[in-house]
């Protein structure tokens, strides 16, 4: 029996090591969920070269440093937000790439040209937009529906609670957005202790009917259970629930707040060659498009855009998808691109003071 | 008393010939070193997993040399610099020979730093250090002025007060909301940014009110266990074991469907008609749902202590007790409870020091009033990599539950203390 165990166990082992250099692997952190799901459809199962491994994980460069700085890397590829994509690559986390080696658009445009927002650094490969954006369910509200991100804010007009996350990104321009502040003023006026004061006055008239959230699905469960009128929640889940299940959300696409989505390659990755392969496949256009048949998040190549607008419609189960894309020209105009650098500046401070108010 | 031969000279020998000293030491520096071999494995255990880890938390909380080692200069001029005049020159030409010196990635990280002693640092840095390359000097103060204006602003100059010491304690004072001022004052921080002490007091009651409703739902539990017969008592110890064995998450998850606002619990409620719609109580996602969900949670490490102590003091004490006349009452209150004091301490001490480190159940369902010290050092380890303040407040905790232990060990002996 026992020698049994041990050969069954050698033999898994060898035939483990074997597999591995064989086909070479991938790992990639990101977000799970629908997310992945869609990456993983769109990314890794379209790539023939080799395997990846998909991690969960709760972002934040936490693991990252932790990995970096003790010398023993896992993971290759990581999912980052834009403040992340920042830091990570100031201090060193995340390696510098070579920006000649990804695919350019069809029209000859580099793939740093053919983006719709400037790269932060050398760092990042293009994966998604996604928002910020308020919600309700249909026949929350009898007579005139919400429109406008001051609606968001106005619980007399629109009765109940509204969620709202638990850290203070995208709620402080909302919050100055539903004052009147101008989108290109925004983060003029967040500079300064009065624009932050301001701020924080609006979302003293939603306090006491706030209820708070800090996972991804909690919002929508709020709004489907009932537990608030109205919502904040990223448009990915929202577009998600409406398109693939059915729900009768409805999305108020004003005031949104847009936030870049990137990967990058950790310092150090142990599967460094393989995993610059996968990132030249899963930023090219075509891979970028194939993403939005399965998630209504907004691929940051133009060229992605124009695949998907002549293949309407392009949501995998036949609904169009445009209308659910939170970077789509219509709704541009009403929207503000966080500004990354604002928020590595006073993002921590802004924290405390939105966490101390939470706290009162 | 002549014919006795005379001691030999020197010290004794053994039979081959080796002093007997020697030997002896020999063989117990034999017995040490196998000794040592033994726990050799799980001393470096300790070593690697407690005090190296625990010794870099302490370090980081209070370490601030990495400044005086990227920017030395800069730190030199700002010692020479007066501070009521204008930055003169010499501080800007200090800092573009530093940063022109420096590593990128060391640039990077710096700013983060200086970014906590005044926000903006971090933008002011990071855009003139990819610009700096290209500037000739040798005067640079109008050039840095041009790239961005925030250089004229003298108090970014002086904020580098704050930081120029090798050692800091500012990430102890953030963590109960004081600062430095420019001067290395220690001043408290703008009311509106307040939060550390809030959470701090509101950790401490949350553990203080959990180990107390722990302590009162699992006495008469494990009074019940002790003391029925093994058929039932099996029977009830599967019970209150299966939730132990349970995923933390199905259970909080649990609570969250039962006492939300729409749950279980609201809903009877309401059709039972002892509630009115609009008055459904909110149980979920404030400090009753941290409090509710962690009782819940943490009632076997109470349970299993209690249990232990129980089960050893014979019940023939308190039918002596009442043999002699006590009521079963005073039996309970003079004859049994005090027997089991090493139970209460043990399961207080280990719900105590669970709760007060306690952060995925506040986080899933503390909502806005129930979040706790611990949900802070998981965001600045994650989030906002301040690896500093995260460590100090680490610090401050650990700090805390020595104390407690010190003081459990004065009041009531911690040889007492009984785990099971």
């Amino acid at each position: 029996m026992k020698i049994s165990m041990k050969q069954t166990l050698l033999v898994s082992i060898v035939a483990a090591a074997t597999a591995s250099a064989a086909q070479a692997e991938v790992n990639v952190a990101s977000w799970g969920g629908a997310y992945t799901a869609s990456q993983q459809k769109a990314y890794s199962d379209t790539w023939k070269e080799g395997k990846v491994n998909w991690i969960n994980y709760n972002g934040g460069l936490g693991e990252v440093k932790t990995q970096v700085e003790s010398g023993a890397v896992t993971w290759d590829i990581v999912d980052v937000l834009p403040s992340d994509a920042r830091i990570g690559c100031d201090e060193g986390l995340f390696e510098e790439l070579d920006r000649s080696m990804f695919i350019p658009a069809a029209n000859g445009d580099s793939m740093d040209e053919d983006l719709m927002v400037e790269a932060p650094n050398d760092c990042v490969v293009p994966q998604i937009w996604w928002s910020y954006v308020p919600f309700y369910q249909e026949g929350t509200f009898s007579g005139a529906q919400p429109t406008t991100i001051a609606d968001f804010f106005n619980v007399k007009k629109f009765p109940g609670k509204r969620g709202i996350h638990t850290w203070p990104n995208a709620i402080i321009e909302m919050a100055l957005l539903a004052d009147g502040v101008a989108i290109k003023e925004v983060y003029n006026v967040m500079s300064t202790d009065a624009g932050i004061d301001r701020a924080f006055e609006m979302l003293d008239k939603i306090k006491d009917h706030a209820v708070f959230w800090s996972s991804g699905a909690k919002p929508l469960e709020l709004v489907q259970s009932g537990e608030v009128a109205m919502s904040l929640a990223y448009n990915g889940r929202i577009g998600a629930a409406v398109l693939s299940e059915g729900a009768k959300f409805v999305t108020v696409w004003d005031g949104q707040v847009l936030e870049e989505e990137w990967l990058v390659l950790v310092k150090g990755a142990p599967n460094a060659e393989e995993a610059k392969k996968f990132l030249i496949h899963a930023s090219a256009p075509e891979q970028q498009a194939g993403q939005a048949r399965y998630i209504n998040y907004g691929p940051m190549r133009k060229s992605a855009f124009e695949i998907m607008k002549a293949g309407e419609p392009w949501f995998h189960n036949g609904k169009n998808i445009m209308e659910h894309m939170p970077n789509r020209p219509e709704v541009m105009p009403r929207s503000v691109v966080a500004n990354a650098d604002w928020w590595a500046d006073y993002g921590d401070s802004v924290s405390e003071r939105y966490t101390a108010w939470m706290a009162k | 008393m002549t014919t006795q031969t005379a001691l030999p000279e020197g010290p004794i020998l053994t039979a081959d010939g080796i002093p007997l000293k020697d030997s002896l030491q020999k063989s117990l520096r034999q017995n040490k070193l196998r000794a040592m071999f033994l726990v050799s494995t799980p001393l470096l255990f300790l070593v690697f997993l407690f005090i190296i880890p625990i010794g870099n938390m302490l370090t980081r909380s209070v370490d601030d040399t990495f400044i005086n080692r990227v920017l030395p200069s800069t730190i030199e001029a700002f010692e020479s610099w007066d501070k009521v005049s204008e930055p003169p020159e010499s501080l800007y030409s200090a800092f573009v020979n530093d940063v022109k010196a420096a590593d990128k990635v060391d640039i990077g990280k710096v700013s983060t730093r200086m970014n906590y002693a005044k926000p903006g640092w971090k933008s002011l840095v990071k855009r003139t250090a990819r610009k700096i390359k290209k500037l000739k000097g040798p005067e640079y103060k109008d050039d840095l002025i041009k790239i961005d204006k925030r250089w004229a602003d003298k108090e970014f100059w002086l904020s580098l007060g704050i930081m120029k010491d090798k050692a800091t304690f500012g990430y102890f004072l953030n963590a109960v909301d004081k600062t430095y001022d420019f001067d290395k004052n220690i001043i408290d921080v703008e009311e509106e940014r307040k939060v550390y002490n809030t959470l701090w007091y509101r950790t401490l009651l949350v553990s203080f009110i959990v180990t107390i409703a722990c302590l009162i739902l699992s006495y008469p539990v494990a009074y019940l266990l002790a003391t029925l017969p093994m058929r039932i008592s099996n029977l009830l110890m599967i019970c209150v074991l299966m939730p132990f064995w349970t995923s933390l998450l199905v259970r909080i998850v649990a609570w969250m469907i039962m006492l939300q606002q729409n749950g279980v619990v609201n809903d009877t409620l309401v059709a039972s008609g002892i509630l009115s719609d609009e008055n459904r109580l909110a149980m979920m996602y404030n400090f009753n749902g941290t409090i509710i969900v962690m009782t819940q949670i943490l009632l076997p490490f109470m349970i299993l202590p209690l249990y232990s102590v129980m089960k050893t003091i014979p019940p023939t004490y308190m039918k002596a007790a009442q043999n002699l006349g006590a009521t079963p009452t005073l039996a309970f209150i003079r004859v049994y409870m005090p027997q089991t004091i090493p139970g209460i301490g043990a399961g207080c001490i280990l719900v105590f020091i669970v709760a007060i480190g306690y952060y995925i159940t506040p986080e899933l369902v503390g909502g806005k009033d129930g979040r706790l010290i611990g949900n802070m050092v998981a965001y600045h380890m994650q989030k906002s990599l301040n690896w500093g303040l995260a460590a100090a407040m680490g610090s401050i905790l650990l700090a805390a539950i020595l104390l407690l232990y010190w003081l459990y060990d004065r009041i009531i002996g911690i040889d007492n203390m009984k785990m099971g």
